[in-house]
């Protein structure tokens, strides 16, 4: 049952993730990446870290593609197609992104080729809760100041000079 | 299951993110590849999670705080796209070369005055 | 200020010399050694001795240098004054050679005179025949010195002591005694303008005329046969050395006479008699005899006088006119000025010129003639050296009287012949100014100049009665005839107005030339491919490395384009590399 539905959600991960890097239109593009995302989130539910995929529902589809999607119109991004939003080296960069695959998929393959996984059957939030807040405490804590930073950051970065 | 279909899906992920970020112009779109690369990151943790299963929820914690991470790392690129969009009028990753190196001449006028 | 105290202190320490020469005469010889140190049974160390030809010498160089001091004040007041502290160091280094009695501390003095005359000899610098003649004074006299060196080792180790008060000839083998000698001799040939280490002394010229005074009297040649007149001992008991010296002193002698009936310039003319008259010294030094080392000595002092006068009094010429060549000096000649502008000058010149061609009377035929008399009685004795000595010392006294008329009627008279003989010097010259010069304006030099001259001149008479008179009358007569010989067709030539100079004696017998030649040629052509090697096989190594980095990095250059997605690519790129070649490897 699980292997199926992990079948299909990797099956919808992998054909969307391809239209987002070929597509000839950055809003499509956009687009497919929420359906993307949310085939990654379906793969993490099939793995029963039902936790992680909701985190991953909620911050990468409810907030971080929203995010881009208000860049691309705060960059005037055009809606029509752009026969030139993948470059030249196109065929050169899929060389290498197949020789990279092939590479760690043999590596992957050569490891954990007979390796079973066995999930745990409940559901795994008061785990990743207790863990958080018991043993990964610290780093979560430097993590939200990282956050702040990066906040900080995000508003130095984009806020308008005076003169301008 | 097999272990190795979420680490194959992870590397499959991974390498169309690597194409994405190669092979597109607009700065947009490389960050969307980003994405991608970050998410068959967090599919080898959970995968490695589930199989191990040591108790503590080690891969799920760090898919989470990755995913934070992620959001941290959009938000500051998005700022960095925005100002080269204030700047150059364009988020051409290929046409923004600042980096270039100057004609030798050119170099010895600016190091003249 | 100190240009003041520069040259208070040169007349100082000059006078200085003949003080100590004036206390040190009569007293018994003393010996003092110091600052000895023993190495494997070798003593090395420095040590002093006074004796007569101590003193002798002391007085010649003090007197010289003083005379040339003070004459300095009037000819170089316009120049540095470290002039006058370099000629106070030259007379010290002469001082030093003369009291030594440590070959070491010999070779001191000698090694500081080669300096000083470089540095004095190329006094105008801004001249380049000054340049080059002191480079060639310097070159010349080193490679003597490079002789003079292992002679000092060759003898040193031989007698086991560097004292030359300890060096006994009977205690040295006769291959170290020939040997060392022999390395010595080459010092000497090279200090004192010997063949064939002759030709610096005439192109030192250039340099101001009291130091030419102070070099070719004083100090600097005189050293050598000061050195030869020291270890006397040792020479004598060398007869290879003797010989050599003999003929070494012949051809000298009678090379340089020859030159000097065909040089132009008064300086030059003087230059080859000092190179003709040392010569005649060492042919009295060669003959091996207490009565031959006696005649060479006192030619040496009679010598320092009159040619430290004719070297000031030209000096006078060149002060006052601004040259002392011939064809320059003529155009006052002929106009009857020279010799009433400069009566001083005229009359102090005429007795040194006579001293030096050997008229009786003077100091110079007194000297000469003990040379000749001690070589007659030499050869008397069946010796063929002497007879060698004889004949060449008596060619070269004719000859010598020759140029020294030559050059004494030539700038001081108008000849009788036709149109004052224009043509005898200009013809060299044919841009030569034939014009009048103003010479009404020409004067004798201030006295501080002249007072010198009159003491030198006074010197040159006084000199020659000094030793007792005690004249040979064949002898006299016979030198006396020679003299005439060879005045008569000086006075002949110059009576008809004309000065034939045979090509082969302008050209000094074409030495010049040949050392040219021999050595810089092939030097310079050594040079030219030291050069190229450095430019071509080592220059080239150095050019490759840089064109290969600039190459290299114009390639790098390329790769910087200034895209980012360009970079990652080659990041890329290079991780996979680097993951497969693991792979290879560790499989």
């Amino acid at each position: 049952m699980t292997t199926a539905l992990f079948c299909v959600a990797g099956a919808v991960a992998v054909v969307a993730s391809v239209i987002v890097v070929t597509s000839r239109r950055i809003v499509h593009a956009a687009l497919w990446l929420v359906v993307a995302l949310g085939a990654v989130a379906g793969c993490f539910g099939a793995l029963h870290a039902e936790f992680v995929a909701l985190v991953q529902i909620l911050v990468y589809v409810g907030a971080i593609v929203v995010l881009v999607l208000f860049a691309l119109m705060l960059t005037k991004a055009p809606t029509n197609p752009l026969p030139t939003l993948t470059s030249g080296r196109s065929p050169f960069a899929a060389a290498i992104a197949a020789a990279l695959a092939l590479l760690l998929g043999t590596g992957v393959v050569l490891a954990f080729g007979n390796e079973k996984v066995d999930p745990v059957p409940d559901g795994s939030a008061e785990a990743v809760g207790t863990a958080v807040f018991k043993t990964w405490v610290l780093p979560f804590e430097v993590l939200s100041v990282l956050l702040l930073a990066a906040l900080i950051g995000a508003i130095a970065l984009s806020q308008r000079k005076k003169e301008d | 299951m097999p272990l190795i279909l979420p680490l194959l899906l992870a590397v499959l992920l991974f390498c169309i993110g690597v194409y994405g970020v190669l092979a597109r112009r607009n700065a947009i779109t490389l960050l969307m590849s980003f994405e991608l690369m970050l998410n068959a990151v967090n599919l080898n943790l959970v995968a490695f999670d589930a199989w191990r299963l040591d108790g503590l929820a080690t891969g799920q914690t760090l898919a989470v705080f990755v995913i934070t991470l992620a959001a941290a790392e959009i938000g500051l690129g998005l700022a960095i796209v925005l100002l080269l969009f204030r700047g150059h009028g364009h988020v051409d990753a290929d046409a923004a070369r600042d980096l270039v190196e100057q004609d030798a001449t050119e170099q010895r006028k600016g190091a003249a005055t | 200020m100190i240009a003041t105290a520069w040259r208070v202190l040169g007349v100082g320490f000059s006078l200085l010399v003949v003080l100590t020469a004036g206390l040190l005469a009569g007293a018994e010889p003393g010996r003092s050694s110091f600052l000895n140190s023993s190495i494997d049974g070798l003593t090395l160390g420095f040590a002093v001795r006074t004796d007569d030809l101590t003193v002798l010498l002391l007085a010649v160089v003090g007197v010289v240098a003083t005379c040339v001091q003070v004459y300095s004040l009037g000819y170089l007041h316009e120049r540095p004054a470290s002039y006058h502290a370099l000629v106070a160091l030259f007379t010290a280094a002469m001082v030093t050679v003369v009291v030594a009695d440590s070959l070491f501390l010999l070779l001191i003095g000698w090694e500081v005179m080669g300096a000083c005359s470089y540095l004095l000899i190329g006094h105008y610098w801004e001249r380049r025949d000054a340049r080059s003649g002191a480079v060639k004074a310097f070159l010349m006299t080193r490679l003597g010195d490079v002789g003079f060196l292992f002679g000092i080792f060759v003898l040193g180790v031989g007698a086991g002591t560097f004292r030359i008060s300890e060096l006994d000839p009977a205690e040295l083998s006769s291959g170290v005694l020939t040997t060392g000698t022999l390395l010595l001799l080459v010092g000497v040939v090279g200090k004192s303008a010997q063949v064939p280490l002759q030709t610096w002394l005439p192109d030192a010229m250039p340099g101001p005329s009291p130091v030419s005074a102070l070099i070719h009297a004083a100090t600097m040649v005189a050293a050598g046969v000061f050195l030869i007149a020291r270890l006397y001992d040792l020479f004598a008991a060398s007869a290879t050395t003797l010989t050599v010296l003999a003929i070494v002193a012949s051809v000298t002698m009678l090379f340089a006479a020859l030159c000097a009936m065909a040089a132009v310039e008064v300086k030059r003319v003087l230059a080859w008699s000092t190179v003709s008259q040392l010569a005649i010294m060492f042919a009295g030094l060669s003959l091996g005899t207490s009565d031959g080392r006696h005649a060479a000595l006192f030619h040496l002092v009679t010598h320092a006088a009159f040619k430290g006068l004719l070297f000031l009094c030209a000096g006078v010429l060149l002060h006052q006119i601004g040259s002392a060549a011939f064809v320059v000096l003529r155009r006052y000649t002929r106009r009857g000025r020279l010799r009433k502008a400069l009566p001083v000058t005229f009359a102090t010149m005429t007795v040194g010129l006579a001293a030096l061609a050997g008229v009786p009377g003077f100091a110079g035929f007194f000297s000469k003639d003990t040379v000749v008399e001690a070589a007659w009685h030499h050869a008397q004795d069946g010796s063929g050296l002497g007879w060698v000595v004889l004949v060449s010392v008596c060619l070269t006294a004719a000859l010598t009287a020759f140029y020294c008329l030559r050059l004494w009627l030539w700038v001081f008279f108008r000849t009788p012949a036709l149109a004052g003989g224009i043509g005898a010097f200009e013809d060299d010259d044919p841009m030569a100014d034939l014009d009048e010069p103003d010479t009404s304006k020409l004067r004798d030099a201030p006295w501080v100049m002249l007072s010198p001259l009159v003491l030198l001149a006074i010197a040159s008479v006084v000199l020659g009665y000094a030793d007792g008179v005690h004249l040979n009358w064949v002898v006299g007569l016979v030198t006396t005839v020679l003299v005439l010989l060879g005045a008569l067709p000086a006075y002949s030539l110059w009576s008809r107005g004309a000065d034939p100079r045979p090509v082969v004696l302008e050209r000094e017998f074409g030495v010049d030339p040949l050392y040219h030649r021999l050595f810089a040629v092939p030097a310079r052509w050594l040079a030219r491919l030291t050069v190229a090697g450095d430019r071509d096989v080592i220059g080239a190594y150095v050019r490759a490395t840089g064109r290969t980095g600039t190459l290299v990095s114009q390639g790098f250059r390329r790769m910087q384009t200034g895209n980012v997605q360009t970079y990652l690519t080659a990041a890329v790129v290079g991780v996979v590399a680097i993951a497969v070649l693991a792979g290879v490897i560790g499989s």
